[in-house]
């Protein structure tokens, strides 16, 4: 029942929390790069925020980054322009992200980061290393599923290949 | 300074179509050597080009490193308020001197160059040469060596409403007289009170530097390219609005005024590609907005010749910055503003808002692509030549949006520069 996960001394996680935790961070990555955005709002919180900020501008304490979402209903909306507004030359992802490191839990909520890599492939074949960065996350527990209360996600570069259309 | 140009006339290599400005050669936006000739004539010539804001750096001795055209600049502040700019390069062996995108000069009001330890004043004077009289009498530089003859090259620099400006050449009019009447008021107005920094990112785009600022005077793409305000009826052709120039057609203002769209039968047959009748926002707050300005315009785009654009979309207020990498490529600098007088509920209404601008802007992402996909369509083809008639011939205002008589206006400046 409660196996500690990697974690700061103190910090007891519940292996299953920790298993909900993994499998949220591993779907959540393989529905954006297998095409399923339609499945992409359903790992956070009806009242999720969702912000992809550079890292300069995150350490400045700006609030504005490129991307922002203060609800799951604004999740769906970006997804609907996706597929039915925004123009763009067709390109998937491929996401590879490192192991989460929980930092800490607070009233049910864990916090935690976890590193990521974006590969964007362009339907002629050209590939770039699109984005790298963490995930800032703030994640609940509801039954044994893990989701997302809070995702920021923290860029390493503040430029940007083109357009960014699809979430990372 | 032009050694492209002194060797070789640019007429050699380019001439104009005798169409004039309803006709562009593709050629300039793939010609290595036309692209170097800009940055002489048109970056470093009688152009007034956007460094910063003034409020990034606020106290003396804060600067920050930008790039006009292809030449590295920094802004520094000095002691008694004022802003110098000096091109970033040291003298000796041309290193860059300031290697952080932004910083401050704490101990001493100078720049060291990190390769040999030149020093510079914030004049851009040299005052000091490491081991200059050498090391126990040997080496050293030689006797005549004289400090003075030798300087970084300081832009003239002038700020309006926070916006701070630098020009290489002596001959470029006093800001306000380059921008204009229309140009200053309209800055003015968006800028109504004390500048603060919401956000700041780039986009990288795959397109010469010329096809973006084109796009951002184009008044004619908006509601074709970017489906999102169509979809909302936020940008219709048909709602009020118009295009601005100053007299010389140098600069641009294309602007809308919301509760003012009258409905067109060629945007309801559902013809264009935009319209979506079937499409709506979960959540519309995302364009909520309030009525900040008394003229009731809710989007304006700004356009300085050559490349800076200031923005007003909704409540979303920003400046970009265009800066070139080679004949292929440009990068837009984005930086978000809010003001000082904002209530933090209309700071979270320009923070929500920045969805719709940037590289992930609902808005506003097509634009990072669209000159990339001309960049490739030219490819092979370069003795063809673009179409500008929409709206007409000329230049000048209009009260209009169907126009590219801002993109006119934009080549007649490129060729008076030019000289072609």
């Amino acid at each position: 029942m409660s196996e500690p996960v990697a974690a700061p001394a103190g910090l007891q996680v519940a292996a299953a929390a920790g298993a909900a935790i993994a499998r949220l961070m591993t779907q959540y990555v393989n529905a954006i790069d297998n095409d399923e955005l339609e499945r992409w709002p359903q790992f956070f919180t009806a009242d999720a925020w969702y912000q992809i900020v550079p890292r300069a501008a995150f350490d400045q304490g700006h609030p504005a980054g490129i991307w922002l979402c203060d609800n799951r209903d604004m999740l769906e909306d970006r997804v609907s322009s996706i597929r039915e507004v925004n123009v763009f030359e067709p390109h998937v992802y491929r996401h590879v992200i490192g192991p989460t490191e929980i930092l800490g839990e607070s009233g049910g909520v864990y916090r935690a980061q976890t590193s990521y890599i974006v590969v964007r492939t362009m339907q002629d074949g050209a590939m770039c290393v699109f984005s790298a960065g963490r995930y800032v996350d703030e994640i609940v527990l509801e039954q044994d599923v893990a989701l997302l209360r809070k995702r920021i996600v923290v860029t390493d570069s503040a430029r940007f290949d083109t357009l960014l259309v699809i979430p990372i | 300074m032009s050694q492209a140009v002194a060797t070789r006339p640019v007429r050699e290599l380019l001439q104009w179509p005798a169409a004039g400005v309803t006709r562009v050669p593709m050629q300039v936006f793939a010609d290595p050597q036309i692209y170097a000739w800009e940055q002489d004539l048109i970056f470093r010539g009688p152009t007034w080009s956007f460094l910063c804001l003034a409020i990034e750096i606020p106290a003396a001795g804060d600067y920050i490193t930008t790039r006009v055209g292809d030449t590295p600049v920094i802004a520094v502040r000095r002691a008694d308020g004022d802003i110098n700019a000096l091109v970033n390069r040291c003298v000796h062996k041309g290193s860059i001197i300031c290697h952080q995108a932004k910083g401050k000069r704490a101990r001493a009001p100078n720049f060291v160059c990190p390769y040999h330890n030149w020093i510079y004043d914030f004049d851009g004077n040299l005052t000091s040469i490491a081991f200059e009289k050498g090391i126990q009498q040997q080496g050293g530089m030689p006797a005549g060596f004289d400090k003075t003859q030798h300087r970084l090259t300081r832009l003239r620099v002038a700020t309006l409403n926070g916006l701070v400006f630098g020009t290489f050449s002596d001959a470029t009019p006093p800001l306000k007289d380059y921008l204009g009447p229309v140009m200053v008021a309209h800055i003015e107005r968006t800028l109504h009170g004390t500048p603060r920094i919401l956000g700041r990112y780039s986009q990288f785009m795959h397109n010469n530097w010329k096809l973006y600022v084109e796009n951002s005077r184009d008044n004619y793409h908006p509601s074709l390219l970017h489906a999102f305000f169509s979809t909302f009826k936020l940008n219709r052709l048909s709602a009020e609005g118009g295009t601005r120039q100053d007299a010389k057609s140098w600069h641009h203002i294309t602007f809308t005024k919301r509760y003012t769209d009258k409905g067109d039968a060629a945007y309801d047959s559902g013809m264009i590609r935009a319209q979506k009748n079937d499409y709506g926002l979960k959540d519309p707050s995302l364009i909520d907005q309030w009525m900040e300005y008394p003229d009731q315009i809710t989007n304006s785009i700004q356009s300085i010749f050559p490349g800076f654009v200031l923005q007003q979309i909704l409540n979303s207020l920003g400046t970009r910055q265009v800066i070139t990498h080679g004949v292929n490529a440009c990068e837009l600098v984005w930086t978000l503003i809010g003001l000082e007088e904002d209530t933090a509920e209309q700071t979270q209404v320009r923070v929500k808002q920045s969805n719709l601008v940037g590289p992930a802007g609902l808005v506003s992402m097509e634009d990072g692509a669209i000159g990339g996909f001309v960049q490739k369509g030219i490819a092979g083809d370069l003795d063809k030549q673009a179409i500008i008639e929409m709206g007409g011939t000329g230049v000048g205002s209009q009260p209009t949006r169907a126009t590219e008589t801002s993109v006119r206006g934009f080549w007649k400046v490129y060729r008076e520069l030019l000289d072609v």
